[in-house]
């Protein structure tokens, strides 16, 4: 059980070995007609720069993330700032940064790591939403790759304990 | 012009892409006319005006038939008054439920006229297949009332 | 002159607005180009970007002629390939025309070079964008992209 106000800096990473090639795994991360098949049906797009802006859309649209691209190094490297635009609740919080590092890790596979920091402190109590939402997302993108289907993943619902800050916050 | 190569990627199946260039009624829906053969090698090939007059418009000997990815056809006017010419459609899948449809319409050389009018119709005739496929819809792309 | 010329022809059923739209706004360009987009005001002698997700920057130029939603001629020269970039600026025509319920779109694209590597690398490109603009535009499904496009562009 975690502390109501104790706040964190603590990153949440995920890292996946995934059968493909370091393009199509970038492909896949940065394309709206691959992202909407394993990220909640989630539009991802991007001005692909540095400094650049990168938004995930919800399937009718709106604007869900909002970021700025720090790090644009295709297709190796994409790191960006991740800022909740659409929920009551969570849109007040500081900007946390998501990266994508995509490594070879033998022949035919490459290693994927996800890291959500959290530069300015956050209630710990937020870090059930990434720990619950990455693993659904990725392990999708990796079945997406390997086998071209992506198994119809229930989306997590966030732990109580986040649901009580949202509610704590206006949600 | 000697050649007129023409891809574009539908999302359908190799088979259907077949069926909808050799089965008459399919052929219809979206060239307007009709592809009446029985698609074997050496066979005799016509393409029927669609308003069931039986005029044939286009006839031809089919030279490489290879369902569902390759077919190839001479290409010639009915009163022979020029050489044949030549169409080969290769149809592939692209990825998982894409196809990636080849129509390669050659040895115009002896013939502008035909080369002319098939740089204008084929656009015309794959871009309606390719709507038809995917949305069941096609236009009648010999008919233009308006054009702006 | 020697000359190297790629056109291509598309019937698409969506008014000849939507067609402009989607081929000049980067909101539209997202949905169908591979990820990529361009950036612009498609004013005459503005500046002309184009970003893909591969590779960031791809093309830069300029616009020649501008006239919405008819006609537009763009100045084009790939960024990223160095044998590509260094065969210089291309032209590259948009024609949009209203049939009935169809818009025809012919883009032409040409290099005062003969056999250029640019137009056989936009004879891959071109089919494969304009296929999937017609799909976005007739049936809201773009096309996704499993190879990279430069990769294929120049197959």
């Amino acid at each position: 059980m975690t502390n109501k106000n104790k706040l964190t800096t603590e990153p949440t990473i995920y890292v996946t070995y995934i059968a493909t090639t370091a393009e199509k795994c970038w492909a896949a991360l940065t394309q709206s007609e691959f992202s909407k098949q394993y990220f909640f049906g989630q539009i991802v797009e991007g001005d692909w720069r540095a400094g650049g802006k990168i938004r995930y859309r919800m399937p009718d649209g709106s604007e869900h993330i909002e970021g700025e691209i720090l790090n644009f190094d295709p297709p190796r490297h994409l790191r960006f700032t991740w800022r909740i635009v659409s929920m009551a609740g969570l849109k007040h919080l500081p900007d946390a940064i998501v990266s994508y590092r995509i490594e070879d890790a033998g022949e035919g596979v490459i290693r994927l790591t996800m890291l959500e920091e959290h530069p300015t402190p956050i209630d710990e109590r937020l870090l059930g939403g990434g720990r619950s939402g990455w693993p659904a997302i990725l392990s999708g993108l990796k079945s997406l790759l390997e086998t071209g289907a992506v198994p119809k993943i229930a989306p997590p619902t966030p732990p109580q304990e986040m649901l009580d800050y949202m509610k704590e916050h206006g949600a | 012009m000697s050649a007129f190569v023409y891809v574009t990627y539908i999302y359908t199946t190799p088979q259907k892409v077949w069926d909808a260039i050799t089965k008459p009624e399919f052929a219809r829906k979206y060239w307007l006319h009709y592809n009446v053969s029985d698609w074997k090698k050496g066979s005799r090939w016509e393409h029927q005006k669609g308003d069931d007059s039986g005029e044939v418009m286009i006839d031809g000997t089919v030279l490489e038939s290879d369902p569902p990815r390759k077919l190839v056809t001479t290409w010639t006017r009915p009163d022979k008054s020029k050489e044949p010419s030549r169409v080969t459609y290769d149809i592939a899948e692209y990825s998982p439920g894409l196809v990636c449809l080849t129509v390669t319409h050659d040895a115009l050389e002896n013939d502008p006229a035909m080369a002319a009018s098939v740089s204008g119709g084929w656009p015309k005739v794959l871009s309606n297949l390719k709507s038809f496929l995917e949305t069941g819809k096609s236009e009648n792309i010999w008919l233009t009332k308006n054009k702006g | 002159m020697a000359n190297s010329s790629f056109v291509y022809v598309t019937y698409i059923r969506a008014p000849k607005q939507k067609v402009w739209d989607a081929l000049t706004k980067p909101e539209f360009q997202k949905l169908y180009w591979f990820g990529g987009h361009q950036e612009s005001d498609w004013k005459k002698g503005s500046s002309w970007k184009m970003y893909m997700p591969q590779h960031g920057l791809t093309d830069t130029g300029e616009i020649l002629e501008s006239d919405p939603p008819n006609r537009a001629v763009i100045k084009w020269r790939n960024e990223f390939r160095p044998e590509l970039k260094e065969e210089g600026y291309s032209r590259c025509v948009y024609e949009l025309a209203q049939e009935d319920d169809l818009t025809k779109l012919t883009i032409l694209h040409t290099i005062e070079k003969e056999n250029a590597k640019l137009i056989h690398a936009v004879s891959g490109g071109w089919p494969r964008i304009l296929s999937s603009l017609q799909s976005y535009l007739e049936t809201g499904r773009a096309h996704g992209d499993t190879r990279s496009m430069a990769a294929q562009a120049h197959k």
